[in-house]
C-alpha cells in the first residue's frame, strides 16, 4: 500500500519543474497510484480554468487609468516635499546658537541634574523624619475620597469613552441615580 | 530593441517619467488582472495596482536585481492586496467579477468552441469557470496569490516564495492547498 503521496509536489511536476531525479520519482509513484492519478488530471483541468477565469477579468479603460495614476503620484509627491519642507523648517526653527554637545553646556547641565538628585534626597529624608502636616493630611483625604468616588460609580466609569465623555467624569458627583441608572445600560 | 524592465526599473529609480510610462504599459494588464483575481473586486484592483505602480516608482532605487523584477514587482502588489483584504476584513465585498456576458453562466457570451473541445465540452468548461470564481474567493489570500502566480503569470514555485516571503516548500504547500480545496469546494457545490 502506497502512504506517501507526493502531494506537493503533483503541481510542478506537471508544469515541469521537478529536477530529473524528483520527476522520475514521481512519475512512477502516479503510475501505481490511482488516487494521486485522479488528483494530478483534476489539478491540471482547474489550472487550466483558473487561467480563463484570470482572462475573463474586465479590464479598464486603460488611458483613463494611467491618467488616474499620474494624479495619485503627482499628490503623493506633492504631500511627501511638503513634510519634507515642514522638517526642515522645524530643523531650522529647532537650531541652537550654542552646539548642545559643547563642554561647557555638558557641564552645566551636569550642575544642575546633581543639585536636583541633591534636592529630591533632602526632601524625603526631611519627609520620613516628619510626621504629615495638617494640610498635607487634609489633601490625602481630598484625594482618597475622589478615588472612592470614581469607584462609587465605576458601573457609570466603566461604559464610558474617556475621550467622549470627558464632561461626564468631570461631573460625575452631580449625577442622580436615575442618571446612574441610564448609564448603567448602554444602548 | 525593448529595455528590459530591470533596465527601465534603473532609469525609473533615476526619476525617468518615460521609462515609468513604459513600464505602467507593460505590466498594467497583468497586474490589474491579478489584483482583481485576488481581491475580488475590480474597483479595490484599480486602486490597489495604482498603488503598487506608486511604490514602484519610489522605491525602484532599492530594486537589487538578485531576482527577476517581476518576482519582485508582484512581491509588491500580492502584499498591498493581502494588506488590503486585512483592513478591509470585516466589510469586505467579495463581489463576483463582471464578466462580458454576467456571472450567470447561461447568459454569459457564447465563446466560439475550440477544435480540441466541442460545444458540450466548451459549456461544461463555461460552467466549470462560472463556479470556480466564488470557490476562489472562499481561498485564503496566501492561497488564492500562490494558485493565481501559477496560473497566471506561470511562476514557480521558488519565485512564489520570493512574493510571499516564505520557502519553496511553503510555497507548494499553499497551491497544493488552495487546488485540493477549490476541488473540494468545487465538488460540493
Amino acid at each position: 500500500m502506497v502512504t506517501n503521496h507526493p502531494d506537493t509536489q503533483i503541481v510542478p511536476y506537471l508544469r515541469g519543474e521537478l529536477s530529473a531525479d524528483e520527476r522520475a520519482r514521481v512519475g512512477a509513484h502516479l503510475e501505481g497510484c490511482a488516487q494521486c492519478r485522479e488528483s494530478a488530471d483534476a489539478s491540471a483541468a482547474i489550472l487550466s480554468n483558473l487561467a480563463r477565469v484570470v482572462d475573463d477579468v474586465r479590464e479598464p479603460d486603460w488611458s483613463e487609468y494611467r491618467g488616474e495614476l499620474k494624479r495619485k503620484l503627482r499628490a503623493r509627491q506633492a504631500s511627501s516635499a511638503n513634510v519634507r519642507g515642514r522638517w526642515r523648517r522645524l530643523q531650522e526653527d529647532l537650531r541652537l546658537p550654542v552646539p548642545i554637545f559643547s563642554w561647557p553646556s555638558m557641564a552645566l547641565g551636569a550642575a544642575a541634574v546633581a543639585v536636583l538628585a541633591l534636592a529630591i534626597v533632602m526632601h524625603r529624608g526631611a519627609g520620613t523624619s516628619q510626621a504629615p502636616g495638617v494640610d498635607q493630611l487634609e489633601l490625602q483625604r481630598e484625594l482618597s475620597s475622589a478615588d472612592v468616588g470614581l469607584l462609587a460609580n465605576y458601573h457609570v466609569v466603566e461604559h464610558l469613552d474617556l475621550l467622549e465623555n470627558y464632561d461626564v467624569i468631570e461631573h460625575l458627583d452631580e449625577l442622580g441615580p436615575g442618571d446612574r441608572q441610564n448609564h448603567e445600560s448602554p444602548s | 530593441m525593448e529595455p528590459s524592465d530591470e533596465e527601465l526599473c534603473k532609469r525609473i529609480a533615476e526619476r525617468d517619467a518615460d521609462a515609468f510610462e513604459l513600464m505602467v504599459d507593460r505590466h498594467q494588464g497583468r497586474a490589474y488582472r491579478l489584483a482583481a483575481s485576488v481581491l475580488g473586486n475590480e474597483a479595490d484592483a484599480r486602486d490597489v495596482s495604482q498603488d503598487a505602480f506608486i511604490r514602484l516608482y519610489e522605491s525602484a532605487g532599492r530594486f537589487d536585481g538578485r531576482s527577476r523584477f517581476s518576482t519582485w514587482f508582484y512581491r509588491i502588489l500580492v502584499n498591498l492586496c493581502i494588506d488590503h483584504q486585512r483592513k478591509n476584513r470585516w466589510w469586505k465585498r467579495m463581489v463576483p467579477l463582471a464578466t462580458p456576458g454576467g456571472d450567470d453562466p447561461d447568459e454569459r457570451a457564447f465563446d466560439p468552441p475550440s477544435s480540441e473541445a466541442g460545444p458540450e465540452d466548451e459549456a461544461m468548461v463555461t460552467q466549470s469557470i462560472a463556479r470556480l470564481r466564488p470557490a476562489l474567493a472562499k481561498l485564503s489570500p496566501q492561497q488564492r496569490a500562490a494558485v493565481l502566480l501559477r496560473t497566471q503569470e506561470g511562476f514557480t514555485s521558488r519565485e512564489i516564495g520570493e512574493v510571499l516571503k516564505c520557502s519553496e516548500a511553503t510555497a507548494r504547500v499553499h497551491v497544493h492547498r488552495g487546488i485540493a480545496q477549490l476541488r473540494k469546494l468545487m465538488a460540493n457545490d
